[in-house]
C-alpha cells in the first residue's frame, strides 16, 4: 500500500478521511465530496502547508484537529456542518489567457 | 515536481488547440511529472488531431530547504542549462506555476527578450496551496512575470499587480 500510484478508487469508497494536510490529500478528498479530517503535525509541517488546511477550515469545508485531539474530534464530530467544495474552474483561466495572447 | 505538475495540467485543460506546440520543461530529479504530462497529452490527443508536445528536463535549481549561498549556484547552473534551451524552443508564451525550475527559464527567457531575439509573455499562476504567502518562486517572478496570477483574496490584497479570478484549479 505504501506508493500506490493512485488513492483515487480508495477515496471514492470511503465514508471519511482522515489526512495529513498535504494540499494534494486534502483537495483530493474534497473533490470527491468525501467529509475530511486534517490532522496537523506542527512540528514536522512548514508554515505553508498550514495556510490551505486553516483556510479550508476557516471555509467550512474540513475539520482539523492535532495527533492527540484526533480521538476527540472523532467522538464529537458533526460532518453535515462541512460545506461542499465547488470544484476550480480552468475555463476562467483559459478566457483570460486568450484575451492576453491575442485569441478571441 | 508533483503538485505543480497536476496542477499545470489542469490549467492546461481548457486551452484551446491553438496553444501549440507545447514545451514542458521540467526537472531532472523528478521521477513522475513525465507519465502525468504523457497520460494528459495522451487523453487529448483523443479530442484533438493536431496534438504536438515536447518533454526536456533541467537540472534542479534548489530543493526544498536548501540554503541560500548553495542556491544560488545551483540557481546560476540551470540558468547556464536552460539558457540554450530557452533560445532554441523560442517560446510566445511561458506558463509556470512555481517549482524551482520556472526561475532559470523565466529568466533565460527575459534575457533573450532584452537581447532582442525573442520576447516570450511571462504568466505566472501561483499555486492553491499559496492562501496568504508566496512561493519563494512567486515572490521573485512577481518583478518579472507580465502577469501574475493569484487563486485566493488574501493574496489579492497583498500583492495589488496580480491578477484574481477565483480558483482555476
Amino acid at each position: 500500500f505504501r506508493f500506490k500510484d493512485s488513492l483515487a478508487e480508495d477515496l471514492r469508497g470511503a465514508d471519511l478521511v482522515i489526512s495529513h494536510a498535504g494540499a494534494g490529500s486534502c483537495l483530493e478528498a474534497l473533490e470527491e465530496g468525501k467529509p475530511l479530517i486534517v490532522v496537523i503535525n506542527e512540528k514536522l509541517m512548514n508554515n505553508h502547508q498550514l495556510e490551505l488546511a486553516k483556510r479550508l477550515h476557516r471555509d467550512g469545508h474540513v475539520l482539523y484537529c492535532n495527533c492527540s485531539t484526533l480521538v476527540e474530534t472523532l467522538q464529537s464530530m458533526d460532518l453535515s456542518t462541512l460545506k461542499p467544495f465547488p470544484p476550480g474552474q480552468p475555463e476562467k483561466f483559459a478566457l483570460f489567457l486568450d484575451k492576453v495572447v491575442g485569441f478571441q | 515536481t508533483g503538485g505543480h505538475t497536476t496542477e499545470i495540467l489542469r490549467l492546461l485543460s481548457c486551452l484551446s488547440e491553438s496553444y501549440s506546440p507545447r514545451h514542458y520543461i521540467f526537472a531532472d530529479s523528478d521521477k513522475m511529472s513525465e507519465a502525468k504530462i504523457r497520460s494528459f497529452e495522451q487523453k487529448r490527443s483523443e479530442t484533438f488531431s493536431n496534438s504536438q508536445f515536447t518533454l526536456d528536463r533541467i537540472p534542479r535549481s534548489r530543493e526544498v530547504r536548501q540554503s541560500w549561498t548553495s542556491s544560488v549556484v545551483t540557481t546560476l547552473y540551470s540558468i547556464l542549462y536552460s539558457l540554450p534551451l530557452t533560445y532554441k524552443l523560442k517560446p510566445d508564451l511561458i506558463l509556470c506555476n512555481g517549482p524551482g525550475t520556472c526561475v532559470p527559464v523565466c529568466l533565460s527567457a527575459l534575457l533573450l527578450g532584452l537581447l532582442g531575439m525573442k520576447r516570450a509573455i511571462i504568466v505566472y499562476v501561483e499555486s492553491i496551496c499559496r492562501v496568504e504567502t508566496l512561493s519563494l518562486s512567486g515572490k521573485i517572478l512577481y518583478y518579472f512575470s507580465d502577469y501574475f496570477i493569484v487563486q485566493w483574496p488574501d493574496l489579492k490584497e497583498k500583492y495589488p499587480k496580480s491578477v484574481y479570478l477565483g480558483r482555476i484549479v
